[in-house]
């Protein structure tokens, strides 16, 4: 097949079945609708791996398949086309959302079973499909923007997807109006790349990135990246737009496994990686990038460790990842940022899913206190999420611990990168390894909470088969990025697949030296070691020790309260920024729109009356005046001939 | 002065086309004035009439002063259609009279929009 | 002053008093005398620019005719009473007056700054038709303009038709029976 009809079909093939399934919409079959989408995915699926493989044939420097599909805009300076790129980058991140979008959709099938309105759920699936797609494969910002928009609509469909619920139509609309807000920063930076630079495809503004960097903080490369960014924050959940994550739990699960985790939030991230050159030359932004990551990782580890939620200890878990992602990016580790965005697919796709799994025996209910002792009515379930469990706690061997440990290793190594981020980075790597524990012990470990009116009981096999997929990648997929320090030890000397195949995209840390293999191993050692502490120590509190527990949280009882209600920054927004701009809003109404736009409006209806009666004045079946008319219409005439 | 009493009187003593002109227009306007101002139908025809021959004047005298013969049969033409119409008129008249024992135009405000 | 120029101004004067008297006088039966007498020196302005056949049909058509006609329908309808000769409303009627005197000016002002006018044949030119004048008349009437000079008649035979038919309506012009 030729790569323009893999490529369209690639894209048409979600698109279809979101047609399809939207015309289906009022049908109540689930395995039908879930057939067609997941048949879909899988399509697309292969295509992506077609193109993987037609991507190997081609030469190292010149890796990359653009299919023009025609000219879009083309106004003034401004040419952007219906253009996509697969390059490296692209081709892993297709891989990526089609391979654990198709297992979602099979998890769905199961999951959605009784829902009415299962058809629309699939057809959204769909659709967010083709829109992620769209953006990773747009050859232009405007493209990849259109991609953003749509995975940005498709979320909030989601989200809100049960939306008779007047707190989960709520939800969705946070979810979208806080990403708007970041998606009018995008549009800001976009208008600066352009202004600057003339063009908006990507692989021109890469080639245009200066290689001396940037040293001020109002030059053109640092504003246009930063306001870049701040769309990312919205996009990814980073400080400050992340208040839309934790409430998008309201949506159904496996939403949350696809968007909230693997695909949409990575959006971001992969948008700095692509833009990499432009990122390098402006390091006053890195800085921002590297800092509010950081920041991110422990404000939001230290929200989750608190919440009784199941889903919302994955969302926090998922923002404080996403802030690793960050930091990565923000220390011009894009290749190790890019590692973890995988490896996070994975097992955190897992861990929802898994989630899922319980939250459907449990019937629903999602307050893990009354959870425990799960592990022998959902065997595999415990089974596949402890997989997870030990990938995200960084245990050597599982991915989690190789994209994590090259995250820690360059924000101290690289010269971007500081000792304090580092320090930032192993504090909030306890964290998770605390929290992830306690999750892990209080939904599955120890007595049993369940009340006796729930019989839990294992899922149906089509929604196991996805989590034993995910659980094997979340094992083996971090041995394509091997660090080359553990390489150099193991038999065989493996390289670091990942770094060699995005070599050619990514250009490397400006000043970065020949590291020291004893710093490294010591810098592992200490996170590795503080990481097992911690979950040993979350795991002895958790399982059996609660009462020590309550103890130490009545003594802290402010703080605990401050924790619980996520620093109050929901609060802080609500009343500083949206109260008041109701109360504005609803005063422009009152005294413009009332009083002002809708009198002139009035007024010129009167003014066109007044006409009117005036004309109609005019004949009033007096002859004589109707000569004089014609006597004036007369001179009028001669005036204007004369006057010639 | 001199030039000026002396233009001012070839005025009056050169008669010329421009007089005639000037007569047809006095008239032309006497008679517009009687159509607007005057309330009897009667009058207004009259008037009407009094327009028609202020033209047949100034085609009269142009075709004098062109040497050309034909605004004299511009008028016999003129002449004849006024006549005819001054009878259709007056007969509508008669009728209208006959109906509303009136023909002052202040009682025909019928077209009235 | 030559004696055609006593004469124009001699007839010019008459014609306008005549014109006026027409506009301004209350009684019907007054401006229809008056305009027969505005039509007689609307023929001998006609004779001063030697159009004699013009000039004896204007007197028999016009003044014989036509005026007649006007007063005998006047005297039908037997107006004791003239209410509200002139039109109401000083506004208005100020406005149809300045209507009425901008044409005019318009128009006098056409003609003052033409080169047209600065024709001043008189006397000498007067013959220059070839022939007598009421002949060529004749001639070019009969010929170029048969068309015309025959619908003519028939116009007037329908005006005939027409006058006849219009009259016929029921009711009398003298009182109530």
């Amino acid at each position: 097949m030729s790569q323009t009809a893999l490529i369209s079909l690639l894209l048409a093939s979600p698109f279809i079945g979101f047609l399809i399934n939207g015309f289906r919409r009022k049908h109540h079959s689930g395995n039908v609708a879930g057939a067609i989408a997941s048949v879909a995915v899988f399509i697309s699926f292969l295509c992506s791996i077609a193109l993987w493989i037609e991507l190997q044939g081609l030469p190292k420097d010149a890796r990359s398949i653009l299919v023009n599909f025609g000219s879009w805009i083309s106004v003034g300076g401004l040419n952007v086309n219906f253009g996509f790129l697969v390059d490296q980058l692209s081709s892993l991140m297709i891989l990526i959302i089609t391979g654990v979008g198709f297992l979602i959709h099979l998890f769905s099938i199961g999951y959605m079973h009784h829902d009415p309105g299962v058809a629309k759920y699939f057809a959204y699936l769909n659709f967010f499909i083709f829109n992620m797609l769209v953006l990773v494969l747009g050859d232009s910002l405007v493209t990849l923007f259109v991609g953003w928009e749509g995975v940005g609509l498709a979320s909030y469909l989601l989200i809100g997807f049960w939306f008779t619920d007047k707190d989960k139509a709520s939800a969705g609309m946070k979810a979208f109006i806080t990403n708007r807000i970041g998606d009018a920063a995008f549009l800001i930076g976009m208008f600066i790349f352009f202004t600057s630079f003339g063009t908006l495809n990507i692989q021109e503004l890469n080639a245009l990135a200066p290689t001396i960097a940037e040293s001020t903080w109002y030059g053109i490369i640092t504003l246009g990246t930063l306001f870049l960014f701040i769309g990312a924050t919205g996009k990814s959940a980073q400080i400050p737009l992340y208040v839309w994550l934790p409430d998008a739990m309201a949506g159904p699960t496996p939403v949350s496994a696809l968007i909230h985790a693997a695909t949409m939030v990575t959006a971001g991230v992969y948008m700095i990686v692509r833009m990499n050159p432009l990122f390098l030359a402006a390091p006053n932004t890195m800085l921002v990038i590297a800092v509010i990551g950081a920041l991110t990782v422990i404000i939001a580890a230290s929200i989750g460790i608190v919440q009784n939620d199941i889903k919302k200890v994955l969302a926090y878990s998922t923002v404080s990842q996403l802030g690793y992602m960050f930091l990565a990016c923000g220390v011009g580790a894009f290749t190790a940022a890019f590692f973890h965005l995988m490896t996070h697919a994975f097992f955190k796709a897992l861990m929802f899913l898994g989630s899922g799994s319980v939250i459907h025996a449990m019937h629903e209910e999602q307050d893990i206190r009354k959870m425990g002792g799960l592990k022998k009515y959902l065997p595999w379930t415990h089974l596949t999420f402890m997989i997870g469990w030990l990938a995200i706690i960084g245990t050597p061997g599982f991915s989690g611990f190789f994209s994590k440990d090259e995250i820690l290793w360059l924000s101290w190594h690289s010269p971007l990168g500081h000792w304090s981020l580092w320090g930032l980075g192993v504090l909030g790597a306890t964290m998770t390894a605390f929290y992830m524990t306690r999750l892990m012990a209080l939904t599955f470990w120890g007595e049993s909470r369940v009340p006796k009116s729930t019989h839990p009981h294992e899922s149906s096999p089509i929604m196991l088969i996805p989590l034993f997929v995910l659980a094997a990648l979340s094992v083996v997929g971090g041995y394509v990025g091997i660090p080359h320090v553990i390489g150099a030890i193991l038999p065989g000397h493996p390289e670091n697949i990942l770094a060699n195949w995005l070599g050619p995209i990514i250009r490397p840390i400006p000043g970065i030296t020949e590291a020291e293999a004893s710093t490294e191993w010591t810098l592992m050692g200490i996170s590795v070691g503080l990481a097992l502490i911690s979950s040993l120590t979350a795991y002895t509190l958790y399982t059996k020790k609660q009462e020590l527990v309550r103890a130490m949280t009545e003594k802290i009882r402010p703080v605990y309260e401050l924790v619980y209600k996520k620093y109050l920054v929901d609060e802080f927004y609500f009343g500083f920024i949206i109260n008041p701009l109701v109360r504005i809003s609803e005063n422009i109404w009152a005294y413009i729109d009332v009083r002002f736009i809708d009198k002139c409006t009035f007024w010129a209806g009167d003014l066109i009356k007044g006409g009117g009666s005036f004309v109609r004045s005019l004949q009033n079946g007096n002859l004589q005046q109707y000569a004089m008319y014609i006597g004036l219409g007369l001179v009028l005439t001669l005036t204007f001939v004369m006057m010639r | 002065m001199d030039s000026v009493s002396s233009e001012g009187l070839s005025l009056i003593t050169n008669v010329g086309l421009n007089h005639y002109l000037v007569l047809s227009t006095a008239l032309f306007c006497l008679g517009l004035i009687g159509v607007l101002l005057r309330r009897n139908a009667i009058v207004m025809l009259m008037s009407i009439e009094l327009m028609l021959n202020a033209v047949n004047i100034s085609f009269i005298a142009f075709g004098k002063y062109n040497n050309n013969i034909d605004g004299q049969i511009m008028v016999f033409f003129v002449m004849t259609i006024a006549a005819a119409e001054a009878a259709v008129g007056l007969a509508l008249a008669v009728s209208i009279f006959k109906r509303f024992k009136e023909v002052n135009i202040r009682f025909f405000e019928h077209l009235r929009g | 002053m030559t004696a055609d120029a006593f004469l124009f101004w001699f007839l010019a004067i008459t014609t306008i008093a005549g014109g006026i008297t027409v506009v301004s006088v209350a009684n019907p039966i007054y401006a229809a005398l008056s305009l027969a007498f505005t039509m007689v020196s609307v023929a001998a302005v006609f004779v001063t620019l030697e159009a004699y056949f013009v000039a004896g049909v204007q007197l028999i058509v016009y003044a014989g005719a036509v005026m007649v006609l006007f007063v005998m329908v006047l005297m039908l309808f037997d107006l004791k009473h003239e209410l509200e000769a002139f039109a109401r409303g000083k506004v208005s009627g100020a406005i149809k007056l300045l209507t009425a005197g901008l044409l005019g000016g318009l128009l006098i002002g056409a003609i003052a700054y033409s080169p047209e006018g600065s024709k001043i044949a008189v006397g000498a030119n007067q013959v220059a038709v070839a022939g007598d004048p009421t002949k060529n008349l004749g001639y070019r009437l009969f010929t170029q303009h048969i068309f015309a000079f025959e619908a003519l008649g028939v116009l007037l035979l329908v005006i005939a038709v027409g006058a006849v038919a219009l009259s016929r309506s029921k009711g009398g012009t003298h009182g109530q029976r």
